[in-house]
């Protein structure tokens, strides 16, 4: 901090210079003012009032506005003055008064920064002298260290030294003892009267003493009497001393975890702080993105970018979506680099959703959205946002949202007879995506697609999906592709009906001559069974012969027998789950012409099937007519 | 309510608000209590049976003209009344005009109609009924509640006016007067149960009850299931639904009616094409109709062609007049079979009755 410090200290320096005239200036305005002022007041009836500065004193410069009583051209409020006079003296007051109220401004805002620049030379000032502190601190400690292993090295040696001498003094003891014991055995041998026995025992005695006498006695010191001092190795005290006076290298930064909303679809924001009060030129931001599953050998590793910038701040561009990156940050000064930060992991928003048009239900009470995530990797949740359309079609605000919806579809309760946008945005650590483009939904009557993939090779349909065709051409067994949940036998398609167990209602448009089955089938109905053969559909079904026509009812392969005088060429399907009723209907005349009854355990599908090449077209959304649920 | 203390002396519990109105009727007072809101009827002895045969319209004054007053309490008098159903199951005896003799009929009143003016459902019984077999054996109670109709029930034939040859035969006669208007002596004085069923009927009722003039329907069993059909045809728009109960649908074609109309309408056959459905069907304009049949497949006189449904069946199709027909399979001619579906059939003229 020391050059910034002392940075400021020119530029205190240097205003202060600049205050000193502008100080006179003021004194002299102000002086001017008071002249002034002493001339005007006295004629003065109509009291205009002018500035007064409090320039002798320590309050903060104020002053009050002036009161807009500007005199009037002709002077008639006024004494017998001379108005050009008085018009020459205001304006050059007025211009006087501006320039003095930006000068003012212009020295509080100076003396604002100058109490700034005090603390900040402060602080600094109490940030090196604790760093220096440190240093020496730090300094000392190890000359102590170094100290105290020195002494006890020399106490040991010490020890040592006396050990050995003393053991030596033992043993020259002992030599001493054994050479005394000798000497006394062989005298006493010498003044022995008994001849025999001296001539016994003296040989040997002479032997010993013989062998004694070659004996050499080592008479040398064990150990030496001086010391040996170490050389104290201290070069790292050295280098301590050293780095006191060289600006250290920067500590690793700390890495913030991602602040919530911080991150789009293609950016992230990083933030990281310094850990210690280091000088920093500038940081270098280090990112790679995470893959899934990557591959031990470090050679197919992602790429790492990387971004230098001189704020502890940085938004990174041109990311993935919904993509996880691992990012760290090394601040560089003129004496190095600092280590890596701890890497921290950021993941950028995920990439709006889609909505499946095709697969979305609703009824009077409720609707079904089904969309597709719009990311390869999964999302944490998706959250749903719905409107209801004012009356003149145009959007409200978001009325409602629903959060932490785990999959990718939704069914939500509504209002009868609305109409509402809903649109989806998925969900992950980074923060919400961009609304998905808005579907419509409108609570009148039930709507529904038809179920693509359960139709009969044989069966194509319109671009609006809402007309089946059964085509004249006959198509070979082996060329039609059956999957898994088309109808085999019977030309059929299912409804996708949503799963609300209320009332619902819909038409078919027929002709004259079309052969049908219409009614409702449970979900899991034979794929390769009539409609109405079975115990899991129920339909109308009708025969055309040359003569005339014929209707049935079927259900579990048995009908009512029944006549029809006029064809139905609209009928009206109607549901009702709650009393098991499933009733039918010739729309245009109202005609009310079979209902099943029967209670439906699971949830069922409409079902629409033609016997003989023709076409048939659904007509959905439509609110139920007041007889058909009687 | 708060009372003050000073006053509480005053009142009693169980406090009585008398209103005392006085109304002069051909020197016969009659005073009206009200006794804890409700209106009660106190009236000296003649009057007070009369008034009490009188519906709750009658009874307040404020609901009828004098002239009704006068004429209803000499036209109707009540047979019987139970209740059932919620409402009540009336039957009346009245002089008709048209029959030249008294005639009974059986009326049901659904609760509605104690608050609000229904439509009226009409039943024409078949061949040796009366109008007890309908009100004990079809079960149509409940549902004419439950849609707030009422249904007029009429017998099927003039009775007791001493006709030679009219108890010889069940299908001719008594109890057969397949609702035409005779032309023949010695009957055409008093069978003339179309005029009666259209006509008078439909006025006594709408004078006496409270009805929607404009809404009424019509249906009927066998013989009445014909009358029913021809009523219809007959006067297109004047019903509001139609439907029958294992019809006659070409008299013409059958044992029955030859038999009937020769006596009724004479040899001429031309005069019976008037009164036969098949016929009229093949002519009618008039506003949509929807006919609702349901005929018993295991019914002797379907098979011993006295029915004849197909007719009517081709004469619609080819016409495009709506018509919903059903064999039901295992039923038979009798009640048990109009049991079976009248809540069907009660269903299909709510449908229009109440729209």
């Amino acid at each position: 901090m020391l050059p910034s410090g002392c940075r400021l200290l020119s530029t205190v320096h240097s205003v202060l210079m600049d205050v000193i005239p502008e100080e006179s200036e003021h004194q002299d305005f102000s002086r001017e003012s008071i002249t002034m002022e002493a001339y005007n007041v006295v004629p003065e009836p109509g009291g205009r009032t002018f500035q007064r500065f409090s320039v002798n004193t320590n309050e903060s410069l104020r002053f009050e506005p002036c009161e807009e009583s500007c005199p009037s051209p002709t002077g008639a409020e006024h004494g017998p003055d001379d108005v050009f006079e008085k018009g020459e003296y205001e304006n050059e007051i007025v211009s006087i008064r501006n320039q003095l109220q930006g000068k003012v401004a212009e020295m509080e805002n100076f003396a604002g920064h100058l109490e700034e620049i005090f603390l900040t030379v402060e602080e600094n000032f109490g940030r090196q002298e604790q760093h220096l502190e440190q240093h020496y601190n730090d300094v000392l400690h190890t000359l102590s260290q170094r100290y105290d292993e020195g002494a006890t090295g020399l106490q040991e040696e010490k020890k040592s030294k006396l050990e050995s001498l003393y053991s030596q003094l033992l043993v020259c003891g002992q030599a001493l003892d054994a050479s005394k014991e000798l000497i006394e055995m062989a005298q006493e041998i010498y003044r022995c009267q008994d001849k025999r026995f001296f001539l016994k025992t003296v040989m040997p005695i002479i032997k010993r003493v013989e062998e004694f006498a070659k004996e050499d006695i080592d008479l040398t010191l064990s150990t030496s009497l001086e010391f040996s001092t170490p050389l104290a190795d201290l070069s790292d005290v050295k280098t301590m001393m050293d780095s006191i006076n060289v600006v250290p290298a920067p500590s690793a930064p700390v890495i913030n975890p991602q602040l919530p909303n911080s991150a789009t679809q293609t950016s992230l924001h990083v933030c990281w702080s310094l850990f210690s009060d280091d000088t920093v030129e500038y940081y270098e931001l280090y990112y790679r993105p995470v893959l899934e599953d990557m591959p031990a050998d470090s050679t197919c590793a992602p790429q790492e970018s990387k971004v230098k910038v001189k704020e502890t701040h940085c938004t990174v561009t041109d990311l993935l979506p919904n993509a996880q990156y691992e990012l760290w940050v090394m601040a560089t000064n003129t004496t190095g680099i600092s280590p890596a930060s701890e890497k921290a992991l950021y993941m950028t928003v995920p990439s709006p959703p889609v909505i499946k048009q095709r697969e979305c239900s609703s009824c009077p009470e409720a609707a079904l959205i089904r969309w597709e995530s719009g990311n390869t990797n999964p999302v944490d949740s998706y959250t749903v946002e719905l409107s209801e359309m004012g009356t003149v079609g145009t959007e409200s605000n978001i009325t409602e949202s629903i959060v932490a919806v785990p999959t990718c579809q939704c069914l939500i309760q509504l209002q009868t007879g609305r109409q509402y946008l809903i649109s989806v945005r998925a969900v992950n650590i980074g923060g919400p995506s961009d609304s998905s483009d808005a579907i419509t939904i409108s609570t009148t009557g039930t709507f529904f697609y038809l179920l693509e993939d359960t139709a009969h090779p044989c069966l194509s349909m319109s671009e609006d999906g809402f007309t089946i065709f059964y085509g004249d051409e006959e198509f070979p067994i082996t060329a039609m592709a059956f999957e898994d949940n088309t109808f085999t036998r019977c030309v059929a398609i299912l409804g996708d009906l949503i799963p609300v167990r209320g009332r619902h209602y819909w038409e078919v448009e027929v002709d004259n001559e079309t052969e049908f089955r219409i009614g409702v089938a449970y979900e899991e109905t034979e794929r390769d069974s009539y409609l109405g053969a079975n115990s899991s559909s129920w339909c109308m079904r009708h025969i055309r012969t040359p003569s005339r026509h014929k209707y049935e009812f079927l259900h579990n392969g048995w009908s009512p027998d029944l006549r029809i005088t006029v064809h139905p060429v609209r009928i009206g399907v109607a549901l009702d789950y709650d009393r098991g009723t499933l009733s039918f209907f010739n729309a245009n005349l109202e005609q009310h012409l079979h209902t099943f009854h029967c209670r439906f355990q699971n949830d069922v599908h409409p079902c629409f099937s033609l016997d003989n090449p023709g076409a048939l077209t659904v007509y959905n959304g439509i609110a139920a007519r007041d007889y058909t649920f009687i | 309510m708060f009372l003050p203390s000073s006053t509480a002396s005053h009142y009693r519990p169980g406090l009585r608000f008398c209103v005392l109105l006085k109304i002069k009727k051909s020197s016969r007072s009659v005073r009206l209590e009200l006794r804890r809101g409700r209106l009660c009827d106190v009236t000296t002895l003649n009057y007070r049976r009369s008034l009490l045969l009188l519906p709750r319209k009658l009874a307040n004054p404020a609901l009828c003209k004098p002239s009704d007053l006068l004429r209803s309490a000499m036209a109707l008098t009540q047979v019987s009344s139970n209740k059932c159903a919620g409402g009540f199951q009336k039957v009346y005896e009245h002089d008709s005009s048209e029959l030249k003799c008294k005639m009974k009929f059986a009326i049901y009143l659904p609760p509605k109609a104690e608050t609000d003016k229904c439509p009226v459902f009409y039943w024409l019984s078949g061949l040796t009924c009366t109008e007890q077999n309908f009100i004990t054996k079809a079960g149509s109670q409940l549902a004419a509640a439950e849609h707030g109709i009422i249904i007029v029930a009429p017998d099927t034939s003039p009775r007791g006016c001493n006709i030679e040859g009219e108890d010889e035969s069940w299908d001719f006669g008594t109890g057969a007067g397949f609702y035409v208007d005779a032309t023949q002596d010695p009957w055409k004085t008093n069978y003339r149960m179309y005029s009666y069923v259209t006509e008078e009927l439909p006025k006594l009722i709408n004078a006496n009850f409270p009805t929607d003039p404009d809404r009424m329907s019509i249906s009927g069993h066998s013989m009445g299931g014909h009358g029913a059909l021809i009523c219809a045809l007959k006067n297109p728009g004047r019903y509001k639904a139609v439907s029958a109960f294992a019809p006659i649908c070409n008299p013409m074609q059958c044992p029955w009616g030859q038999k009937a109309f020769s006596g009724y309408l004479g040899a001429d056959r031309s005069t019976w094409e008037a009164y036969d459905a098949t016929v009229l069907a093949g002519s009618y304009s008039g506003p949509q109709l929807d006919i609702l049949i349901d005929q018993g497949r295991d019914d002797q006189f379907l098979s011993a062609s006295q029915l004849l449904p197909d007719n009517l069946i081709a004469v619609c199709s080819e016409k495009k007049i709506p018509v919903v027909f059903r064999l039901q399979p295992g039923y038979d001619h009798s009640y048990f079979f109009i049991y079976s579906f009248m809540n069907d059939h009660i269903k299909h003229h709510a449908k229009y009755l109440n729209a």
